[in-house]
């Protein structure tokens, strides 16, 4: 069972996953298996707004870290995502193509995008951001785009 | 406004068709659902629909909300939050057909919308089909509004 932290801005509730790491775009990574699976923060999710389309990078294909691995069409943005890690695409989530608004509805679950067999796994990690640091982050984040909101 | 929707609960009228729009002022997807209520309003299906701003059902109109407990509504949203059918129902209304302007826009991608006090192209086209796929609904509805007067008529005479 997945453990959160969790914050309050303004009206909005933001959860941070404890057992992810982050880059700084709030694309999260777990490893399961030996394998890591990739997806959005849930404060990510709520800033871009409902996701139209999610288009993400093919099984089979070589990613470096910060490559882009995925584009995220919403009511208000397209937004290009960075690799947290170094790989190849194993695994897409189906619903990227047929229902993608799992993103917004359960960002840490059943919003998965992708899964990816890591190259160099211990190497990207320490690259990333760990929960509280990326909750720290967002935190940050948040309050900005509220003061943006209030201008 | 106000005078059609008040001879729309005396009765002066038939029974229509209530299209309620999100009211998501700024938002490009607001835009797209308030363009095709009009076209559906004004253009498509002229005399068979009215119009509900969902202000004035916010805002406790009376006659608004009297209105949507007397005839079916077909709302039209711009984002999940679906204020446009949350605010029929909690009106007492009944939600024969609710529109999504995402759900639209996923079946027609090369309308992509942009603008806000005006619409791009792509935002025009989808506020079009969208409206077509309203006024279908319409359609339907009003095969089902006119059997139910027709059997209250008998049933009264």
């Amino acid at each position: 069972m997945t453990e959160f932290l969790e914050t309050t801005v303004d009206k909005f509730i933001f959860r941070v996953a404890k057992d992810c790491f982050y880059n700084s775009e709030g694309v999260w990574a777990r490893m399961e298996d030996n394998q890591v699976m990739i997806g959005l923060s849930d404060f990510v999710q709520q800033r871009s707004g409902d996701v139209a389309f999610a288009e993400i990078k093919p099984e089979g294909t070589n990613l470096n870290f910060d490559d882009e691995v995925a584009v995220i069409e919403t009511i208000k943005v397209d937004i290009a995502f960075s690799s947290p890690l170094s790989g190849t695409v194993v695994q897409v989530n189906p619903a990227m193509e047929e229902a993608p608004e799992v993103i917004n509805e359960d960002p840490y679950g059943e919003g998965w995008m992708a899964v990816i067999q890591p190259d160099e796994w211990e190497t990207d990690k320490a690259r990333l951001l760990d929960p509280q640091q990326y909750f720290a982050r967002m935190q940050v984040e948040a309050e900005e785009e509220l003061a943006k909101g209030n201008e | 406004m106000q005078k059609e929707m008040s001879d729309l609960m005396k009765g002066n009228n038939k029974k229509k068709v209530l299209i309620v729009p999100c009211s998501g002022i700024g938002k490009t997807y607001g835009t797209v659902s308030r363009e095709a209520a009009y076209e559906v309003v004004e253009n498509v299906r002229p005399t068979r629909t009215q119009l509900v701003p969902l202000s004035l059902l916010v805002m406790g109109d009376e006659n608004s909300r009297e209105s949507v407990t007397q005839n079916p509504a077909v709302t039209i949203d711009g984002c999940k939050l679906a204020c446009a059918t949350k605010m029929v129902q909690e009106s007492g209304g009944t939600v024969a057909r609710d529109f999504a302007v995402l759900d639209v826009y996923r079946k027609h991608r090369e309308y992509k919308p942009k603008g806000i006090a005006e619409l791009n192209e792509g935002g025009v086209k989808l506020a079009s089909v969208l409206a077509e796929e309203v006024a279908e609904v319409v359609d339907d509805l009003e095969i089902n509004i006119h059997s139910d007067q027709d059997s209250e008529g008998g049933s009264n005479g």
